[in-house]
């Protein structure tokens, strides 16, 4: 599977890269932990089901996303919320992660309703990034809550979510895990024969 | 200063296999360790229990039991078993972190977690980088000499063995270090990968000295330990056992030698006798259950926000503002460093991933520089940050959406360098208890912290600098992200009661059984990786310990001598 990506978002640097292709080479606990990001996702059930909409479209906006197959980011994210597996810290100014993210679907489509007179899951793709990217440019309180923690975490939770899945490593040139078989050609611009090399050095990040 | 470099002659492993057997005891998991392990009834006291199993609790066990001190390590965290616990992996090495509620503030709030707090029977250096640099002999008098943060009770020359000892134990990779006091290490430098290749192609164009190195990654044989296979997966722990913690290169002797590792055992107290002001023993909570360990010593070494939390929760009669808190010191003075981050883009492929992320390290900007508008100095070392981990670096440059993934799809273009900025101790840094608790309706840490004026101005000369080298080394582009690294302080040494919490041996000064023997006791920090001083430190408390060079303290029955001081 290859995520939609258009060339000029960054897709296709590394034809042929398929990091999951490589599993045979992993050691079991990586492996058995690998393929269940690729396997049935799990189960919303932190998440309402008005919220799982609205926070479906807020992730994949988020991480770019557009159009099958994608990453299941709800989903992801929703089992971390509620196993309540957070990064071990939450700010001062802002409430336990759950809570964060309950009051930032409900806010997010208010806003969205405000806006254009249409729930946040319903909008389109470029009504969605106008009310994020308000949210991103807010200095100071969005809905009594500091807009720079709130970004912050948005984003340390769809990253994870994101960037832990094989599919977005393909994208990247990221041969995923590595143990036991290890690295042999380190240096500058040296490369394993399971590697790829990038289709356009040359593009400007 | 050492002679040449012995490199691993037989005589030195024999040397410090019959110092420290841990290498020739591995794996973890093998019924030599875990099945030899000797457990105690919670009745029987013990002559130590330490809290945590990290850096500075491991050594300290070690070096007790092999002396026949009876010895229980609590430790809040599993015992894990490599092959089967861990993950080359980014995101399902969350376990590996300190995980637990924590409430952080003040003007720069610290990420805590998989930042800089671990959990488990090997503590953060399970996922810390692998570097373990020297403090330098200026560390310790930084007030003396510069008029900034203040003086150890004991000097660079009280440490020096034990610094021996430990980069022989871990052991210690690299270039000879010209740096502070100048010394070689027992293994000889790893070849660098590409983050490596390029900090030392952009310093040498610009005239900065940099040396490969030093890196707790054994580089030829050592007892059972399996070489590195340059996988880049250090900050997941090292499923190869290459790289050093406490798990393999100090647990494994200490069982052999009758220390109990009592895993998942999260310590809430510390008891304290109100008639003659001794420590008896520390509560703790296992499976649920609350549970009481007697001992004639405690030892607390659960790193800068868990010791001075369950001190604070320690509270009693005779210490109400939390124990060992008569002068208010517990908690203050918590110290982390500027850790800028900085990117550069090159046209070929770095692929930073590849190879161990600690490779390359200059110290040159490390020390005072009186043209300088700072005092005191930093470090810079290469980063290798992988992909989730450079998606927030990316993040936090505020691209999101489409913009996040074309920038991440240009991934392996990139070299990354990291910064240590020595932050100087400040009271207002701090751990309190917060109001909310956890589930074992412990009060959680609220930790405060805001950075002074010398702190922001060495954090941007660290910037310009790594920018530089960069840019020497023929980046297009450079991208610079503000963080945080490690913890250190939050129960200060110093010479005297009025001034901290610890004499120079690490014995609080309130109860003369109890002592702290993690990176909280720290009154400064430069511009080093802080696990291999914390080691040091314990390996010389626990020499003193076990030597009985202090009074009040009931040592066990046989005499000791002194192996490294005297």
């Amino acid at each position: 599977m290859t995520l939609p990506l258009p060339e000029d978002d960054g897709g296709g640097r590394f034809p042929g890269l398929r990091t999951l292709e490589l599993r045979d080479h992993w050691d079991e606990a990586t492996s058995s932990l690998i393929l269940s990001r690729v396997g049935r996702p799990p189960d919303v059930c932190f998440f309402n089901a008005e919220e799982e909409g609205i926070a479906a479209a807020m992730l994949d906006q988020l991480v770019g996303q557009e159009g099958e197959p994608r990453v299941p980011l709800v989903n992801v994210v929703d089992a971390r919320l509620a196993a309540g597996e957070t990064d071990g810290w939450r700010y001062a100014d802002l409430p336990e992660d759950g809570e964060v993210w309950r009051r930032s679907v409900r806010f997010i489509d208010e806003d969205a309703r405000e806006r254009y007179g249409v729930g946040f899951a319903d909008a389109t793709a470029a009504q969605q990034e106008a009310v994020l990217e308000a949210v991103h440019r807010t200095e100071g309180q969005w809905h009594g809550m500091p807009a720079g923690h709130v970004w912050n975490l948005w984003l340390r939770y769809a990253c994870t979510a994101f960037y832990a899945h094989p599919w977005a490593w393909d994208e990247i040139g990221f041969p995923g895990p590595a143990y036991p078989r290890g690295y042999s050609n380190l240096g500058v611009g040296r490369r394993e024969h399971f590697e790829v090399r990038d289709a356009h050095p040359g593009e400007q990040a | 200063m050492r002679g040449p470099n012995p490199l691993t002659t037989a005589r030195t492993l024999a040397s410090i296999k019959a110092r420290n057997e841990s290498a020739w005891l591995l794996p973890v998991s093998s019924p030599d360790v875990t099945e030899r392990m000797r457990r105690y009834e919670d009745d029987d006291e013990v002559d130590l229990v330490i809290v945590g199993c990290g850096a500075g609790g491991s050594t300290v066990a070690q070096r007790l039991a092999r002396e026949g001190w009876s010895v229980v390590v609590l430790e809040a965290g599993p015992f894990w078993e490599p092959e089967r616990d861990w993950v080359s992996d980014e995101a399902g090495s969350h376990h590996l972190y300190w995980t637990e509620p924590r409430v952080i503030d003040g003007e720069d709030p610290v990420p805590l977690g998989s930042n800089n707090s671990g959990r488990g029977v090997g503590g953060s250096m399970v996922h810390f980088a692998g570097y373990a640099p020297r403090l330098h002999p200026s560390d310790f008098h930084t007030d003396t000499l510069d008029g900034v943060g203040a003086d150890w009770p004991l000097d660079y020359e009280d440490l020096r063995p034990y610094y021996e000892d430990m980069e022989e134990e871990l052991p210690v990779a690299g270039q000879d270090w010209p740096w502070g006091e100048p010394h070689s290490y027992p293994h000889s430098p790893h070849p660098v990968g590409g983050n490596g290749e390029v900090f030392l192609r952009g310093a040498e164009n610009c005239g900065i000295e940099a040396r490969v190195g030093p890196v707790a990654i054994a580089n030829g044989r050592f007892g059972h330990r399996r070489h590195c296979i340059y996988r880049g997966f250090c900050l997941q722990g090292c499923k190869v056992d290459a790289k050093a913690s406490p798990l393999i290169t100090h647990v494994p002797d200490a069982i052999v030698h009758g220390a109990e590792i009592r895993a998942n055992s999260t310590a809430t107290r510390i008891e304290v006798d109100e008639r003659t002001g001794l420590a008896t023993g520390v509560h703790f909570v296992h499976g649920g259950v609350e549970r009481f360990q007697r001992a004639r010593n405690v030892a607390v070494a659960a790193y800068s926000i868990e010791t001075p939390r369950l001190l604070l929760n320690s509270s009693s009669q005779r210490f109400p503002n939390g124990l060992c808190n008569d002068f208010d010191f517990v908690g203050r003075y918590l110290m982390v460093q500027g850790a800028p981050q900085t990117g550069g883009r090159f046209e070929d492929e770095v692929r930073m991933y590849k190879a161990p992320p600690p490779e390359v390290s200059t110290e040159q900007f490390y020390e005072t520089d009186p043209s300088k508008p700072y005092k005191r100095g930093f470090s810079i070392q290469t980063v290798s940050p992988l992909p989730i981990t450079w998606a927030e670096h990316i993040a936090a440059q505020g691209h999101w959406g489409r913009d996040l993934r074309r920038r991440m799809s240009d991934f392996v273009h990139w070299a990354c360098l990291g910064a240590l900025c020595e932050f100087l101790p400040l009271p207002e840094n701090r751990v309190t208890l917060d109001s909310e608790k956890d589930r074992r309706g412990m009060p959680v840490a609220h930790v405060t912290y805001s950075r002074g004026g010398n702190d922001k101005r060495l954090m941007k000369a660290a910037q310009e600098t790594m920018e530089q080298i960069l840019h020497a080394a023929g980046a297009s582009e450079v991208m610079t992200i503000q963080r945080y690294a490690h913890l250190v302080g939050g129960a200060r040494m110093a010479a005297d009661e009025e001034h901290g919490v610890v004499d120079a041996d690490c014995r609080t000064f309130a109860v003369p059984n109890l002592f702290i023997t993690d990176g909280s006791v720290f009154p400064t920090q430069g511009s080093a990786n802080p696990a291999l001083t914390i080691m040091a430190l314990a390996a010389r408390t626990a020499a003193r310990l076990a030597a009985g060079a202090r009074q009040g303290v009931r040592r066990p029955t046989e005499a000791f001598t002194l192996q490294k001081e005297s």
